[in-house]
């Protein structure tokens, strides 16, 4: 696993452009600064997430790497995903959150935008992107997404198929759902 | 000699450090711990001459100074002799003092305040020496501040403005510093000013409440006379400090503290910088980032519109920009 996550991880900052030198800015002083503003940031939002005290999310930074956060989401209620917990990575680039971090479901998640290596379909993790979003707003709309769907691009077609007969979707949720720590 | 004590006093001044944390209080801080120095050194040499007893019974004194008693006269003349031993001495204590007073009266005027009105008109008695509008003054200050003196008020003022800073409230930091060095300014360099304002200042020794018998250290109290020069009473003193950030005032209680993209602090620039309608605030350095990037506003996702919506930054949101942005964008957009 961990090796998977390393390679997530390198894979993700190696697709990661190198801050194109703008003629206007002096870019290796501000490059320096970046890393040290990113960390201050997560530093900020891992704070901020302890102390909201969201109910069904949580998050933390792997042992030494901050850049690399373990997430856990748990299904609403009243949704096919009630009662169910997913481990979600998060790797977050150098020029986080100017980037979105890149999110992926640790435990496997049958869901139509999931598809089965875990990657997400869901637009504010790519174009709809904004620096304002955090950790915490990331966690809650994966929450919400596993509730409502978008089965008009599913990642995951037979998951889509069988997302309007919701009596089979959470047998097959029940069916395919592993418990984290068996992940 | 009193010159000499000056210049000593004002260059080591201890309590600069305590208040160093804050780059705009602090130079306001030296420019005052400086004067409140040279002021506790003054009073120093004329208690050391009159000795401390006779202040008190100055005190009595002092209040029939209105009434224009024959024990007044008395206690003038003495005053005067002090004042003749060193005359130096206590103009230039009137001199420091006064200055402040300048901004007050222009302060007061602008903001409609009657405080200082009261300290100045209180009586004909114009004749009286400064170093009796000296005295004035300062027991007036201890009322206001009690004894012991400037480190304790000056430790609570930073703290005051410490805490004003973490709060999005109307900064009482960053606008003193101005009002004070203007004020400190003037008074230290235009010594005819003073010496006109001295005379006008005068009458302020009517209104004027003696020492408290108790007073043993009553120099230690004068250094609460600058904070009491430069802003007449509490209320009046935050309302100069919201008001010298007219510009953020009202804003300012919906600005974040710090920057909500990279969490470094706001500054003053920042905070007053809006740079999208929708109201999303963030630091100078995160909007050129983004402007460099997809120049979308984060909290709106809208594209950035810089020339417009930077001029009303700085313009302070006049309508005629705000018209400029709404075309500007209506033409982006189709």
């Amino acid at each position: 696993m961990a090796a998977v996550n390393g390679q997530t991880e390198d894979r993700y900052q190696g697709n990661t452009p190198a801050v194109a030198p703008s003629p206007k800015q002096p870019l290796p002083a501000a490059k320096s600064v970046d890393t040290q503003s990113v960390l201050k940031r997560l530093q900020s939002e891992l704070m901020a997430l302890m102390m909201s005290g969201d109910p069904g999310i949580s998050a933390f930074p792997e042992e030494d790497n901050i850049f690399c956060w373990k997430g856990t989401i748990t299904g609403s209620k009243d949704t096919v995903f009630e009662g169910t917990e997913y481990k979600l990575s998060l790797a977050f680039p150098n020029d986080y959150p100017f980037k979105p971090p890149k999110v992926k479901f640790e435990t496997a998640c049958f869901h139509p935008n999931v598809d089965v290596y875990g990657n997400i379909c869901l637009d504010i993790l790519q174009d709809k992107w904004s620096s304002a979003y955090d950790v915490r707003t990331i966690l809650l709309s994966i929450q919400s997404l596993l509730g409502e769907p978008n089965t008009s691009s599913p990642l995951n077609p037979q998951a889509a198929q069988l997302w309007s007969n919701q009596e089979e979707y959470r047998k097959m949720v029940e069916k395919l759902y592993k418990p984290p720590s068996a992940a | 000699m009193v010159s000499d004590s000056i210049t000593n006093a004002s260059i080591p001044c201890p309590n600069v450090k305590d208040l160093g944390k804050k780059k705009r209080a602090n130079r306001s801080a030296k420019l005052k711990q400086c004067k409140l120095d040279v002021r506790r050194e003054q009073w120093l040499s004329q208690v050391k001459k009159k000795g401390c007893g006779e202040e008190w019974t100055g005190d009595g004194l002092h209040r029939d100074a209105s009434n224009g008693s024959s024990e007044n006269v008395e206690s003038r003349r003495e005053r005067g002799r002090v004042e003749a031993n060193g005359p130096g001495s206590i103009h230039h204590d009137s001199d420091l003092e006064l200055s402040p007073s300048n901004s007050p009266i222009s302060l007061n005027s602008i903001l409609g305040s009657n405080d200082s009105g009261t300290n100045y008109s209180g009586s004909g008695s114009s004749s009286s020496s400064s170093a009796d509008c000296c005295s004035g003054n300062i027991t007036e200050e201890d009322d206001e501040g009690g004894d012991d003196g400037c480190l304790d008020d000056w430790e609570a003022m930073a703290d005051a403005l410490a805490a004003n800073d973490e709060r999005p409230k109307p900064p009482s930091c960053p606008p003193p510093p101005q009002d004070l060095t203007a004020s400190n300014g003037s008074g230290m360099i235009v010594g005819g000013e003073n010496l006109r304002s001295g005379t006008r200042a005068t009458p302020a020794a009517a209104n004027t409440r003696a020492w408290r018998p108790d007073d043993a250290f009553r120099p230690q109290s004068l250094p609460n006379l600058t904070k009491h020069h430069s802003f007449p009473n509490p209320s009046d003193r935050r309302f100069v400090n919201g008001g010298i950030s007219w510009a953020g005032c009202n804003r300012i209680f919906n600005v974040p503290t710090s920057c909500p993209i990279c969490c470094e602090d706001l500054d003053l620039t920042d905070s007053s910088f809006l740079p999208c309608l929708c109201g999303f605030r963030l630091c100078l350095f995160c909007h050129k980032r983004i402007l460099e990037e997809d120049g979308r506003c984060p909290g709106c996702r809208k594209p950035y519109e810089h020339n417009p919506v930077e001029g009303e930054a700085s313009v302070q949101g006049g309508g005629l920009t705000y018209r400029l942005t709404r075309s500007s964008s209506l033409m982006a957009r189709p």
